[in-house]
């Protein structure tokens, strides 16, 4: 199953499954942003420009700081090459784009994220299979009878980890009733996507490590963590805040 | 409160975990073990020239190598030649090598050195007449390029073409450094 799976979607088609889950996500948050006081529509055209300012940005930020390499071929900037892309440059893009819309639209900053939540959590479901399908993000040798055989050792199968983590918070957000106050949503995502990578980057085989023996992913993670849990404390003090002073009498 | 003392200890657990979990026996440097990804050492290979040279990957090791498996049907593989060729003539000095390496078990080995001429390519063309290295590189689309550093190590995968100039020469000064 997993050969056949991989063999079907081996890179660069992975990218299909990224793509499908970006599709699906879209749909699913369109038909849930009501709930959010956020129209269909403005929330179709923050993603549309997130996206364009994404695939945009990453490759005109990618020749610039590889300046020199482009300079001498100039016409390469319109290569179909998917790899020349700079992925941290091209999320910076998208999120300063969205910021610039969502402030020309007046969107409710929480209201907002709080409706894209599904988008992301379907973006991460996406995310893992196309690490499974590309064989990426694998996992440290091992000798568990699920492990997986993959670049020439058995091991845990982290994609799939991840796979079935995602899945769980995405379904856990999308059938919990409708929450208050605004952020929750989205804060319960990054707190539980955090959770999960907190706990799942352990069994991979490829992470960056710091200070010798920890690992990257795990550390940014704690404080993504922390500050989710700071901003949820926070959010929550407002609401009850708000709430004393709308029953308090004039 | 509770709730507080939840986040606290949600959080003193994950802190213990990542002193649990580190990496003390240097699993995630992935890099020992022979693997057609990158992060791993590039499995070793031992072809022949369409002369009869016999070329080896290990025999390389000190030169960053971009090894580019193609074939003459194969129409990106065509197109991104002459790119390789030209980073080819501007690199070699630095230490930079390439080896082209055709698949002849899937192609027409009669039209390999035709091509070879007509584009002019001066670099190592190798021959893979079983399809044991494409087997070694779990070879899944044409054309496929890893670029490996000089200990060895498989620092990029480009999978798919034509290369342009820009992309060929980001890596190639990648794994010169």
């Amino acid at each position: 199953m997993i050969p056949f799976f991989r063999s079907v979607f081996a890179s660069p088609r992975h990218f299909i499954l990224l793509l499908a889950a970006l599709w699906v996500g879209l749909a699913l948050a369109e038909k849930r942003s009501e709930r959010h006081n956020i129209s269909r529509d403005v929330l179709s055209n923050l993603v549309y420009y997130g996206v364009f300012s994404y695939i945009l940005g990453g490759r005109l930020l990618y020749a610039l700081s590889n300046f020199p390499a482009f300079a001498k071929s100039p016409l390469s900037i319109f290569s179909l090459n998917i790899d020349l892309f700079d992925p941290v440059a091209a999320l910076a893009a998208a999120v300063i784009v969205g910021s610039l819309f969502g402030y020309r639209q007046k969107l409710p900053l929480w209201s907002t994220l709080d409706a894209l939540t599904p988008l992301l959590a379907m973006l991460a479901v996406g995310l893992s299979l196309s690490h499974l399908a590309a064989g990426t993000a694998f996992g440290s040798p091992t000798e568990l009878p699920w492990g997986i055989e993959l670049w020439n050792a058995t091991r845990h199968p982290t994609q799939i980890y991840g796979l079935i983590a995602s899945i769980l918070i995405f379904s856990l957000l999308w059938f919990r009733p409708a929450a208050s106050p605004a952020g929750s949503d989205f804060l319960l995502f990054t707190a539980l996507s955090a959770g999960a990578c907190l706990f799942l980057e352990a069994f991979r085989g490829d992470s960056t490590l710091v200070l010798g023996q920890l690992r990257l992913s795990q550390v940014i993670a704690w404080f993504v963590l922390a500050g989710t849990f700071v901003a949820l404390e926070r959010l929550r003090t407002v609401e009850k805040t708000q709430d004393k002073e709308s029953a308090s009498p004039a | 409160m509770q709730r507080r003392i939840t986040y606290f200890l949600v959080l003193a657990l994950g802190l213990a975990w990542i002193f649990i979990s580190a990496d003390r026996s240097g699993e995630s440097t992935s890099g020992r073990v022979p693997a057609p990804q990158q992060g791993f050492l590039a499995p070793e290979f031992e072809l022949k020239s369409p002369a009869g040279e016999i070329t080896k990957l290990s025999d390389l090791r000190g030169e960053a190598v971009l090894v580019n498996l193609w074939a003459t049907w194969c129409p990106p593989c065509r197109a991104e030649m002459q790119s390789i060729e030209k980073m080819y003539q501007e690199y070699k000095e630095q230490g930079f090598t390439v080896l082209a390496v055709n698949m002849t078990y899937q192609d027409d080995p009669s039209a390999v050195m035709p091509f070879v001429r007509e584009q002019s390519l001066t670099f190592p063309i190798l021959l893979d007449e079983t399809g044991a290295m494409a087997k070694a590189y779990q070879l899944r689309s044409l054309p496929s390029t890893y670029f490996i550093r000089r200990d060895g190590i498989i620092n990029e995968i480009v999978i798919g073409g034509p290369m342009s100039e820009a992309l060929l020469r980001t890596r190639i000064e990648d794994i010169l450094d």
